[in-house]
């Protein structure tokens, strides 16, 4: 930069030495700001000091009890809330970005009527209303129908009785992932339509078939707790999981055993276990199981193996190995999402009855909510009705059938047009509210009072926690104030809309029934208060016994295809990230890697190498996918090991024609290629038969997988759990991916003599503070909760599609996904190692840094000073660990609109406690030091020193596992210290003596020594 | 405790800065006169040549003089968070019709402050001591535990008409004081002069 003097710099120094000549003088910027207080003092905000209030996430189903951390009144993070049962303070990565929803650019800021022209256009609240009554007077009440997604509490009853007071029975759920074929099947064994609770942490043996627990299934954060209790290596112990499915989902990758059957013959699998079990008298089977010898006669392993293709011989040592501990048997993912899925599903639970697990790891009674009364079968049923001319009014809210149903929701979509008068509550313009005549935007759930029940005997509350971002309403008050406009029946037989209150008195009104029926006498209020501070009333789940239903005996036979030669069974599974589909306006999600395929902001198809061999195609090659109706998508191959040869798979989510900047037009949506018949349970089949054809074109992918193997640099070490157990005390045998080449070990002890001779001055002084982390590789599942609650709290900015192409994402941590073996016959392994700055005692970036920008502080952290970094990336290319990430572009102004993160109001949430970085800045992970000194200010005002675990990290918060433990290395009681103490902890790339604060312990495999 | 309103015992660094504090048309007290002056009632001039002031021209000319040396009201009565926040805190609308509700009525300064308040809408005031957002200053830390009084960073705030920022605010004026205090034999009062402890 030059030296030279600007007319603004001269006028500040005329400033200084004249007086008075300028008004603003001395400080470092020229802009002037504004400093606005309230206009009344908020008793809950304190300007710097955080809030949190207790409410419930309603990004998905599983209803997880979060704590919002509110700044200057704006919601800034999302925590789980410790107290809650369902996810004891765990979130998952969609929680983590659910505030992008809230902040989202592309909300509806109001209500909106479609004008003579066809367009929407902004009218008032009292007209929009108006408008719906005066439309409801006029209609016939049988025919209104109104589509909700997953409720389940005030909200859900508040519209049943809404539409009975109408005269109208045309209530529907949807919820693209209804688990229909679970519900019907254990309808058909036990009698029971109901989902109930899987008790993984009372489990030593985990047998899925297809369920994928860890990432979107019924309660992954609930489930990924019980099963790192379960599957997790403590003391010489731990569970065994197989998995059996045609494709490694992410949560098969934590599977010591990968079974990849035929196809939807999951279920044969199930059946021929039965049979053994109880032929062999393994276990202790129920009494009353006896009744089920006849069906499984038919079902020897030998019976099956062919079909199913998985040898009758594994199947035998499945069946021993699974009876012979508590065990639980998972149908559920893809697995139960296929025209046979009931079947599976219902040979599932014949397993788990003859294993005597129904009672013992699944337990009836606490009827999980998850897919509500949701069926695909009911969207069919609107679809003839509609098309009857049944169909004067339609209200759609919290749903978006129009994307997340079969055909892209085509069908759905022509039904919708044929309806009279279309009502959306939509928050985000979507398909389904394009042919809406009127929105009525609903509020965020974080700017809403609502309750949702997750299961019988937890009630969750949901809570504003801050003002509305825009002109939005809740909609059970629209819903009230319509019933009142209409008058009549609407008034008498409705009754909130006959008192004079809101949706919240309807729903204090409920919650003094609860109250009354758990005979608590202290006044409403106090109960209330006290609900509201904890996020809810919970009491121990209900347990319901339940026997074989006389149907039992009936189900239906599991049947199994591969496709035909020269076919492929597709599977189109639901994303981690965005689901269904429904968070795919979330830029964080976009851009959060897939744990399997590494993939962003897009769409792919997994094609095993082999596969992708004969046809001719290599990684990026665009492959036309055709089903037998014709239809077709065009997506880019991603060549993946972990499936079988004759399946190919795609997730689904992306491919919105109409949801906002970040979702609109990007990659394909795979609902296009469903069968839009339902399945014989009222499900969709997420499995097709499709033929592949490469159009020649090619793609270059936007993915952040580096190498795939880890070429001997033993960055993910794993060791076998009989190792462990022989080994107690001594050093056992590591097990590199291949043994390091002479040469390069030459290379590398030479390398750390080198760096030890550098060190001579002797290690920077920690007095009291050494901050450290150890990640238990044997808990860690891959589900990258860490790295979007990280983005949340450090202020990362999303670079975009064509920016991750080249290699500058910029997540402070990252989940790095390694392959072993999977070649010549041995079974396919995966390795995840979450990576982040190491915090290096000994670290290569520091003497580097030109500026000093980059230096050890005398806590043991690496810092980097932001202000001092002037960007000639040197501390970058010195990184062995490639954890330091380069502000290309300016992501924090809207001067470069390709690049910028935070449009207006997605800066809302910005951390105030974290500098956003500007361009030509490096930046990293500094184990959240703004929660350190946060701590340590703490501490220091209070008197009281800090203890072990007040000062938690982001990543470790949120991690649903409970991989990651942080603390101070120094203090030999702390937790850290004793974890990174153990017999399996290893530094990566510790032979270059960078001397890591981060020590991971080895992931245990629960596999026979090969 | 910190002492909150009085004389500063530091140098005159009105002076150094090269500002110049009209009042009573004398020029900034040598200290020990700045004593005296505390002990004897402080009254603020009722006509002030407002275009010699330093700092900028607020939408109100809210008179530091009037209200901090002349009434002697506590700096934390307007500031109340200093002492718990990392941010000291301005005063509500709410909070200032509290006196002026009745008080001062007929000053036309006065009015602009209970229009506002009849109109609902928050007084924008113009920022003087503005720290870049990759700095981190806890004020409650440097008041409670640091024992500062306000006038070592803001200057003889109760002397001023128009508050104009005292102190450079640069990093070797922070270093000058974080320096002093690493050395102190008094573990209650040592500070770090680390760069993360306050850029981060």
């Amino acid at each position: 930069m030059s030296d030279g003097m600007n007319r603004r710099k001269f006028l500040r120094v005329l400033g200084a030495s004249g007086g008075g000549a300028v008004a603003l003088s001395g400080c470092s910027t020229d802009s002037v700001e504004k400093l606005i207080p309230y206009l009344v003092p908020n008793e809950d905000q304190i300007p710097g000091i955080a809030t949190y209030y207790a409410s419930t996430c309603r990004d998905c189903p599983a209803g997880c009890g979060v704590h919002v951390r509110v700044r200057e009144g704006r919601a800034v993070k999302v925590e789980g809330n410790p107290d809650h049962p369902i996810n004891r303070g765990k979130l998952c990565a969609r929680a983590q970005a659910s505030l992008q929803g809230t902040y989202n650019p592309d909300r509806i800021t109001g209500p909106m009527a479609r004008n003579a022209a066809g367009e929407l256009e902004p009218i008032t609240w009292d007209e929009a209303i108006a408008r719906v009554a005066e439309r409801l007077g006029a209609a016939d009440g049988s025919k209104v129908w109104f589509i909700t997604g997953n409720e389940g509490g005030s909200f859900d009853q508040l519209v049943n009785e809404w539409l009975r007071a109408l005269g109208s029975s045309g209530r529907m759920v949807f919820e693209p992932f209804g688990y229909e074929a679970v519900r019907y099947a254990n309808r058909q064994v036990f009698g029971v339509d109901a989902i109930p609770a899987y008790q993984f942490a009372d489990a030593e043996y985990i047998l899925s078939f297809g369920a994928d627990f860890l990432e979107t299934w019924v309660s992954p954060v609930e489930y990924a707790r019980g099963f790192s209790a379960a599957h997790g290596y403590r003391d010489g112990a731990m569970g065994r999981y197989v998995h059996i499915e045609p494709r490694m989902s992410m949560t098969a990758m934590s599977a010591d055993e990968w079974i990849a059957p035929a196809p939807r013959s999951e279920g044969l699998i199930a059946l021929a276990m039965a049979q053994v079990i109880l032929s062999e008298g393994l276990g202790r089977p129920p009494r009353d199981a006896g009744r089920l010898r006849g069906v499984l006669d038919d079902y020897a392993p030998e019976d099956v193996a062919v079909r199913a293709d998985v040898s009758a011989e594994i199947i035998r040592r499945l069946a021993g190995e699974f009876a012979a501990r508590p065990s639980i048997a998972l149908p559920g993912g893809m697995g139960t999402q296929h025209t046979d899925a009931h079947g599976t599903a219902a040979a599932v639970n014949i397993l788990n009855y003859v294993a005597g697990n129904v009672g013992r790891t699944i337990v009836f009674g606490a009827d999980v909510q998850a897919g509500g009364r949701s069926s695909y079968a009911s969207i069919e049923a609107f679809v003839t009705a509609a098309a009857a001319g049944d169909v004067e009014v339609l209200f759609v809210h919290g749903a978006n059938p129009a994307f997340a149903t079969p055909s892209a929701g085509g069908r759905f979509g022509a039904a919708q047009q044929s309806a009279g008068f279309n009502v959306s509550f939509a928050r985000f313009e979507d398909e389904t509210t394009a042919a809406a005549d009127l929105v009525l935007p609903d509020h965020d759930p974080y700017e809403q009072w609502n309750d949702y029940e997750p299961r019988a005997g937890i009630h969750s509350l949901v809570q504003p926690v801050m003002q509305p971002v825009f002109d939005t309403r809740q909609t059970g008050d629209v819903l009230i104030e319509v019933a009142r406009r209409v008058g009549g029946r609407m008034v008498q037989g409705f009754v909130p809309a006959r008192n004079d209150g809101t949706y919240k008195d309807y729903l204090q009104e409920r919650w003094r029934e609860l109250q009354r029926e758990r005979r608590d006498r202290r006044p409403f209020d106090t109960f209330w208060r006290e609900a509201l501070q904890r996020g809810g009333i919970w009491s121990e789940a209900p347990r319901s016994t339940v026997r074989l239903a006389p149907s039992a005996s009936e189900i239906t036979p599991p049947a199994a295809g591969a496709a035909p030669e020269g076919q492929f069974t597709l599977i189109a599974y639901p994303s981690l990230a965005l689901y269904d589909g429904r968070a795919a306006n979330r830029p964080w999600l976009q851009e959060l890697p897939d744990p399997v395929t590494k993939m962003t902001w897009g769409t792919w198809l997994e094609i095993h190498p082999d596969t992708a061999e004969r046809l001719g195609l290599a990684e990026g090659d665009l492959v036309e996918i055709t089903t037998g109706d014709g239809a077709s998508l065009t997506v880019p191959a991603y060549l993946y090991p972990g499936l079988r040869h004759d399946v190919v798979a795609m997730p689904l989510g992306q491919g919105h024609t109409r949801y906002g900047r970040y979702a609109t037009d990007r990659g394909v949506n795979a609902y296009g290629l469903l069968n839009q018949d339902p399945t014989a349970f009222g499900g969709v089949s997420h499995y097709q038969t499709v033929t592949l054809r490469p159009t020649g074109d090619h793609e270059y992918l936007a993915k952040t997988e580096g190498k795939r193997r880890q070429l001997g640099r033993g960055i993910a070490q794993a060791v076998t759990l009989a190792a462990m157990q022989q080994g107690e005390g001594h050093p056992f045998h590591i097990q590199h991916a291949a043994a390091v080449p002479e040469r390069e070990e030459r290379v590398l002890d030479d390398v750390a003599e080198a760096q030890k001779e550098a060190t001579r001055y002797g290690p920077y002084a920690y007095d009291e503070t050494k901050w450290g982390m150890a990640i238990d590789l044997s808990k860690c599942t891959g589900c990258s909760a860490c790295v979007a609650a990280c983005s949340a709290e450090n202020n990362v900015p999303f670079v975009g599609e064509d920016q991750v192409r080249r290699g500058r994402e910029m997540h402070w941590i990252r989940i790095e996904r390694y392959f072993e073996g999977g070649q010549d016959g041995e079974p396919l392994e995966t390795r995840f190692v979450p990576m982040l700055c190491q915090q290096c005692g000994n670290a290569p970036c520091e003497p580097v840094c030109p500026v000093f920008a980059a230096y050890r502080t005398p806590d043991g952290l690496n810092a980097q000073v932001y202000n001092r970094c002037v960007g000639t990336r040197y501390c970058s290319n010195n990184c062995p660990y490639k954890v330091r990430y380069f502000n290309w572009y300016d992501m924090s102004t809207p001067n470069d609109p390709d690049t910028f993160a935070w449009p207006e109001p997605m800066h809302w949430l910005l951390n105030p406690d974290v500098t956003v970085r500007s361009r030509g800045v490096m930046e990293k992970c500094t184990f959240c030091v703004q929660r350190i000194r946060g701590a340590q200010h703490e501490a220091r005002l209070s008197g009281v020193p800090l203890a072990d675990g007040d000062v938690v990290v982001a990543c470790q918060q949120t991690c649903p596992a409970d991989a990651i433990v942080f603390g101070n290395l120094n203090d030999p009681t702390s937790r850290v210290a004793r974890t990174a103490a153990d017999a399996r902890g290893y530094h990566v790339l510790g032979g270059l003596n960078t001397k890591p604060s981060v020590t991971y312990l080895m992931k245990v495999r629960n596999v026979e020594e090969a | 405790m910190p002492k909150w309103v009085g004389p500063v015992a530091t140098t005159g660094g009105a002076i150094v800065l090269g500002a110049i504090v009209l009042f009573t048309g004398s020029e900034a007290l040598r200290p020990q006169e700045q004593e005296q002056a505390a002990v004897q009632a402080f009254e603020a001039p009722v006509d002030v040549d407002t275009a010699r002031l330093d700092g900028p021209r607020q939408p109100i000319f809210y008179r530091h003089d009037v209200h901090a040396g002349q009434y002697e009201i506590d700096c934390r009565y307007c500031h109340s968070y200093a002492e718990i926040s990392t941010s000291p805190g301005l005063p509500t609308v709410a909070s200032c019709m509290g006196c002026h509700l009745i008080v001062g009525t007929g000053n036309p300064e006065v009015q602009k402050l209970r229009d506002a308040n009849a109109r609902g809408e928050p007084i924008e005031w113009i920022e003087i001591h503005r720290l870049p957002q990759f700095v981190h200053f806890p004020h409650n830390l440097h008041v409670v535990k640091g024992e500062l009084a306000c006038q070592e960073c803001h200057g003889e705030i109760e002397r001023m008409p128009q508050v104009y920022q005292f102190a450079s605010l640069k990093m070797g004026w922070c270093i000058s004081c974080h320096e002093r205090s690493t050395y102190t034999d008094n573990p209650e009062r040592q500070v770090s002069t680390d760069c993360t402890a306050c850029h981060y």
